[in-house]
């Protein structure tokens, strides 16, 4: 929020210098013109071959002289020329609020650009385009990347227009998907949601009237389920009369035939593709989504890391730390990460379950036992005082 | 640090330097205006200095400067109005920009989440905009702006004219490239680009191509003469190709005749051009995808048995290229069930079966329900509740 402020300050700055500068610059050669003409009407009141009186030359020589400084401080002087430092504050603004060299913490996203990889990052590019529904545009893409081997057609691009038509305020596509499913769906709130957004566009298209009795018809069924959502719609109807005040602010996202849509369009791409065991993201989204949020956290660290000993850290086959991704922007393997070596777990070194239940790695596992030097080897739990002989742990899988 | 800083720097840059642009045009607008009054200014000054001077002759002279200075008004209000018009466009962007910023700081409603997730899908779509124009692929690019409206949070304007240069470029047609390589002069000679020389070498081995040999010669003198110290080598092999004839298959003469060499022109031209708006190397989206499948990457994306179908280093195409890369960090672990895809902790414990196998315990427990025992989903191994255990992941 910051940087975008910074940077608008001093946009701010420029848009208004530049626009009291085109006023001024108007009415300085407005005047001038003026004056010029001023002086050419007196001149032909008299007939075109009478001589010129010495002070009218003088006069018009005078004006000659104005014209010609005036104009050449627009051009040189402090005018426009001076507003050079307010332009190029912008920029620097801009260079400073944001990082301009965002790939050099990412050495090997050039490798995504050469010739070998290109085209399957193309492909996953053409692929996100079709899921998305957008058949022209990766028609076109295709033909002039020259892509292979995507499929036109997906379940996921059906979904994705309902979706669309969703966020633009229509239900009737989605209502219909979810009527075919209704035995799948009864655990879910979509349909309520569906009928809930129906009720208030007929509220809005047809009067309330219309409203109440689709409500009357389709809520019955989910009012058990959604209780105080319900009670909150058909309240809702109440701000739906033409003349009716401002709605209270807990109606008001109700109200919001946009807002409502987005809501509704994000419910149904997340239950339908639970339903269909879709990934709700294209590989593309998911992957760019879980960058965005790696991004920052490494130019965080590499500004604090000018130093030459960590520069180690860079290695090649781990990123430097951890990034939390957020709820939907990862977590999509269960990753066990022994509690002792601070690890991941690997085939070589996978997960072992202790009698006592508790799981360490088996790098871990072995450490321990060497360190015990009675025989036969006893090793304690880590966590527990629990006692056992390592090959009594077992080895488990999470995934 | 948040996502607006690291990524959307070029989002900003690039319509600033049309607005830097704008301003140099605007200030040269100012200069040649200036001059032309000045010049009429001085003829009516030294009008009124001659002898006997009519009022006709200086009324029409005084008509001059009126024009003139009504041209200068007009042209001004003109290259303002593009100056403050270019700037609108940051103006724009940034309060797109705004709009993610604010959702972030305010507390997470339902309704500001799916605020952030639209956002972040015109992000997306932000991307492969600049990546298709940045790849030359200007019809997608104007496609997906226009299918999302986007066109004024993208630069597909800004780039029409690449486009109409690199089509030019293909029909082998150098006019429009020599052009934009005077228009930008200055900003290329800074980043010491070849481009224009590599132009004139082209339009001079079409001369050849064509056996017009003697007007080459003439081009060569014209164009050549002020080469810069690397460039003489690539003046002598032009040089030495007069002696050759067109059909040579002496190096390098040989290669310096082919065809590919215009293809070669519209990619330089392409990373020149994109250069001088962006101070990125790379676009967004590559490198977004980059550092978002290694820290998606898993060891266990690469075996059949363990690939999970939403995870996008798993699947195919994007797997190939998710083999490259490192893996991500992990120092805590963070377990799902394999049934539900829900997060195993207090909640819902990780129970192990006697195969080893770890699953939720809300999932196992409602498997009991429907089926009376436990059968493991990987290896169709058949329990019963009492045999399975918990496991305890610090």
């Amino acid at each position: 929020m910051d940087s975008c402020l910074g940077v608008e300050q001093d946009l701010d700055k420029a848009l208004s210098k530049f626009k009291s500068l085109n006023d001024n610059s108007s009415k300085l050669l407005q005047n001038i013109i003026d004056q010029v003409e001023e002086i050419r009407q007196e001149i032909t009141k008299h007939a075109d071959d009478t001589q010129l009186t010495p002070a009218q030359a003088m006069l018009i020589s005078d004006l000659a002289a104005t014209v010609k400084t005036t104009t050449a401080q627009m051009s040189t002087g402090n005018y426009h020329r001076e507003l050079h430092a307010t332009v190029s504050r912008v920029g620097k603004s801009i260079d400073r609020h944001f990082i301009a060299d965002y790939a050099s913490v990412a050495p090997k996203a050039e490798s995504f650009c050469n010739d070998v990889n290109r085209p399957i990052m193309e492909q996953a590019i053409a692929q996100h385009l079709y899921r998305q529904g957008l058949e022209d545009v990766g028609d076109a893409f295709v033909s002039e990347a020259k892509i292979t081997g995507v499929e036109r057609t997906c379940t996921f691009a059906l979904l994705q227009r309902c979706a669309a038509a969703l966020a633009e305020g229509d239900p009737s596509a989605a209502l219909n998907w979810a009527e075919r499913r209704a035995h799948e769906l009864h655990n879910s709130p979509l349909p309520f949601t569906l009928h809930r957004m129906q009720a208030l566009k007929l509220a809005r298209e047809q009067g309330v009237g219309a409203a109440i009795e689709y409500a009357r018809r389709q809520f019955p069924l989910h009012a058990a389920r959604h209780e105080r959502a319900l009670q909150a719609a058909v309240c809702a109807l109440a701000w739906c009369t033409p003349g009716a005040g401002p709605a209270p602010p807990i109606y008001q996202h109700l109200l919001d035939p946009k807002a409502l849509g987005a809501e509704a369009a994000e419910l149904f791409i997340k239950e339908a593709c639970g339903l269909l065991r879709l990934a709700p993201l294209s590989p593309l989204a998911g992957g760019v989504l879980a960058g965005a949020r790696v991004l920052p956290a490494l130019h965080d660290i590499r500004s604090k890391m000018s130093h030459p000993h960590v520069i180690a850290a860079w290695s090649d086959d781990e990123l430097p730390f951890e990034v939390d991704l957020g709820e939907d922007g990862g977590g999509y393997h269960s990753v066990f990460a022994c509690p002792i070596l601070r690890q991941q777990a690997s085939e070589q070194n996978p997960p072992m379950r202790l009698l006592c239940g508790h799981v360490i790695s088996r790098d871990a596992l072995n450490k321990l036992a060497m360190g015990a030097k009675v025989y036969p080897l006893r090793l304690k739990c880590p966590y527990c005082p629990m006692e056992q002989s390592p090959s009594e742990a077992r080895q488990i899988y999470f995934s | 640090m948040n996502e607006i800083r690291s990524l959307e720097h070029s989002t900003l840059k690039v319509p600033y330097e049309v607005f830097n642009k704008r301003y140099r045009n605007a200030q040269r607008v100012f200069d040649v205006e200036a001059r032309h009054v000045g010049t009429v200014a001085t003829e009516v000054d030294n009008a009124t200095k001659k002898q006997g001077v009519t009022s006709g002759e200086i009324d029409s002279l005084l008509g001059g400067m009126v024009e003139k200075l009504t041209t200068m008004k007009r042209k001004a209000s003109e290259a303002i109005a593009e100056e403050v018009q270019a700037a609108y466009v940051c103006k724009k962007r940034l309060e797109h920009l705004k709009e993610q910023a604010a959702a972030l700081s305010e507390p997470s409603t339902p309704q500001v989440k799916t605020g952030l997730n639209q956002w972040r899908k015109v992000r997306l779509d932000r991307m492969l905009v600049e990546y298709f124009l940045r790849n030359g692929y200007y019809d997608s690019a104007n496609k997906l702006a226009d299918a999302r409206g986007l066109r004024e949070l993208t630069n597909v304007d800004i780039y029409t004219v690449a486009a109409e240069v690199e089509a030019e470029l293909n029909s082998q047609r150098t006019a429009r490239c020599l052009q934009w390589c005077a228009d930008n002069k200055s900003k290329l000679r800074k980043l010491n680009s070849t481009m224009e020389f590599k132009i004139r070498i082209q339009e001079f081995i079409e001369l050849v191509r064509e056996d017009k040999r003697l007007e080459a010669v003439k081009y060569a003198k014209k164009h050549f003469s002020t080469f810069e110290e690397d460039q003489l080598k690539d003046i002598q092999h032009c040089m030495g190709m007069l002696a050759f004839p067109k059909d040579t298959e002496v190096e390098p003469y040989r290669t310096l005749l082919q065809p590919g060499r215009w293809e070669a022109l519209v990619k330089q031209f392409r990373w020149e051009h994109s250069r001088l708006l962006h101070p990125a190397r790379l676009p967004a989206l590559p490198v977004a995808l980059q550092l978002g499948l290694a820290a998606l990457n898993t060891p266990q994306c690469y075996s059949d048995a363990t690939r999970v179908s939403a995870c996008p280093a798993c699947q195919p195409p994007l797997n190939v290229l998710a083999a490259a890369l490192p893996h991500a960090h992990v120092s805590h672990s963070r377990l799902l069930c394999r049934i539900s895809r829900a997060p195993l902790n207090e909640h819902n414990h990780p129970m192990v079966l006697p195969n080893g196998q770890v699953y939720g315990e809300k999932a196992l427990k409602e498997m009991m329900k429907e089926h009376g025992s436990i059968i493991c989903p990987k290896t169709k191994e058949v329990f019963c509740m009492k045999r399975v255990e918990k496991v305890y992941v610090m």
